[in-house]
């Protein structure tokens, strides 16, 4: 199955621990020091949301990665919402009450985009 | 050259079933350069009309009516190149290539619809259609498995990974749990799988957790979460898919993004469904309806 666009073979099943993913997540990128910045925009390209997401978290590193090997062109990508639900899913669980607010957002329908500095 | 995999788009009517097959399998082309062909096995014929650019496509079940018999037909009859950038000689975006072909049915009312499945299949098979270069056959399917006949794809084990689109919506999750229980029933005989559930979102509350925990339950996964996007709609007007419309367009990469996954999935499993009172019970854990009290049932707004 696929999470944060990580390919996991069928021999894991259709349950991957979230271990599994952070391990995967975290392989290979030094998310140290970057300022990762997310808009929300509505279908209308209107921006209505601005965050950054706190440094030394799941999310934080996440998005790092995904902006480092997604697929997507621009200075900023846009997050697939796939990806952006199992972000938040997993930063709920391990990070706590810091990303509390930001998880909370990424829950919604608004588009995300990413940038990372 | 990779072995020839038939997959199948299975959904309820209405779902965007169709549409989401053809910008899935244009992404699939466009973007990896897969070499495939497209079966529709809906009656109205709507399978392949993005791809062609075309209004509707004549069925083989239209054109058997006209010549006489299917066997009076020819496969170049039946079986169109995409338009543009799909068509096996246009090189010029894709080396891949996309070839239509829709089974059609009856007239409305009339007969039965699935044998026209039936017969497109065994006719494409015999003259040819499921050709070496071909790396993907796909099936769009329509609605539940409501007969013998929409499920010939995976009965007869044409189709060995199905993909059901969906949406949170409870008709939609219901069509999903009913045809998780025709691939079961052949599962064993025809060696079909589950391949994944795409949601093609209708933007509700919990959507997301809806769709994954549905498919956990199912024993799959959710591949992908395609948000509602009226590009798709821009595109549909000009007959086009998104993918070919506008290939850098945010609702294009989403289409990419399930490509990839499902050129590279190998999550295939035997469904295990759910029984209706446990269907009911994720739909109110996640919000979709209120755990209600016998006594306020059948009564309207204000009443109870």
């Amino acid at each position: 199955m696929f999470i944060c666009g990580y390919h996991f073979p069928a021999s894991e099943g259709n349950d991957v621990s979230f271990d599994k993913v952070i391990e995967k997540v975290q392989d290979g990128v030094d998310a140290t020091g970057k300022v990762v910045t997310l808009t929300g925009e509505t279908v209308k390209g209107e921006v209505i949301v601005n965050l950054v997401v706190p440094e030394g978290t799941f999310a934080h590193t996440a998005f790092v990665d995904y902006f480092q090997n997604a697929d997507v062109v621009g200075d900023s990508k846009m997050v697939y919402y796939t990806n952006k639900y199992q972000i938040s899913e997993i930063s709920k669980s391990v990070d706590g009450a810091v990303t509390k607010e930001l998880c909370h957002n990424l829950d919604d329908m608004l588009l995300y985009r990413v940038k990372v500095a | 050259m990779s072995e020839l995999r038939q997959i199948a788009f299975y959904g309820k009517g209405g779902i965007g079933k169709s549409t989401t097959s053809q910008n899935t399998l244009a992404a699939m082309c466009h973007y990896y350069g897969k070499k495939i062909l497209i079966v529709g096995c809906d009656p109205k014929a709507d399978s392949t009309r993005l791809i062609l650019h075309e209004k509707a496509q004549n069925t083989i079940m239209q054109l058997a009516s006209e010549a006489g018999t299917v066997e009076d037909l020819e496969l170049e009859d039946v079986c169109k190149p995409g338009a543009g950038e799909f068509h096996p000689e246009d090189e010029t975006i894709t080396t891949g290539f996309i070839m239509c072909t829709e089974s059609g049915g009856p007239e409305p009312g009339v007969g039965c619809a699935g044998r026209g499945v039936i017969t497109a299949i065994n006719f494409l098979e015999e003259e040819g259609a499921y050709d070496d270069d071909l790396d993907f056959v796909s099936y769009d399917v329509l609605g539940d498995v409501v007969c013998g006949g929409f499920a010939m794809p995976i009965r007869e084990g044409k189709a060995q990974e199905i993909y059901i689109v969906m949406s949170g919506e409870m008709m939609a999750m219901y069509a999903a749990n009913n045809i998780s229980k025709g691939i079961l029933k052949y599962a064993n005989t025809g060696g079909v799988r589950l391949a994944g559930l795409i949601c093609n979102a209708r933007m509700t509350d919990k959507e997301y957790d809806l769709a994954k925990q549905l498919a956990k339950s199912l024993g799959t996964q959710m591949i992908h979460f395609v948000p509602r996007s009226n590009h798709v709609q821009r595109a549909e007007l000009r007959r086009m898919t998104v993918v070919e419309y506008s290939p850098n367009h945010d609702q294009a990469m989403e289409y990419k993004e399930l490509a990839r996954k499902i050129i590279a999935n190998d999550l295939k499993v035997i469904p295990t469904p759910l029984e209706m009172d446990d269907l009911e019970a994720l739909l109110m854990e996640f919000g979709l309806e209120d755990d209600v009290e016998e006594a306020i049932v059948g009564k309207k707004e204000g009443e109870a």
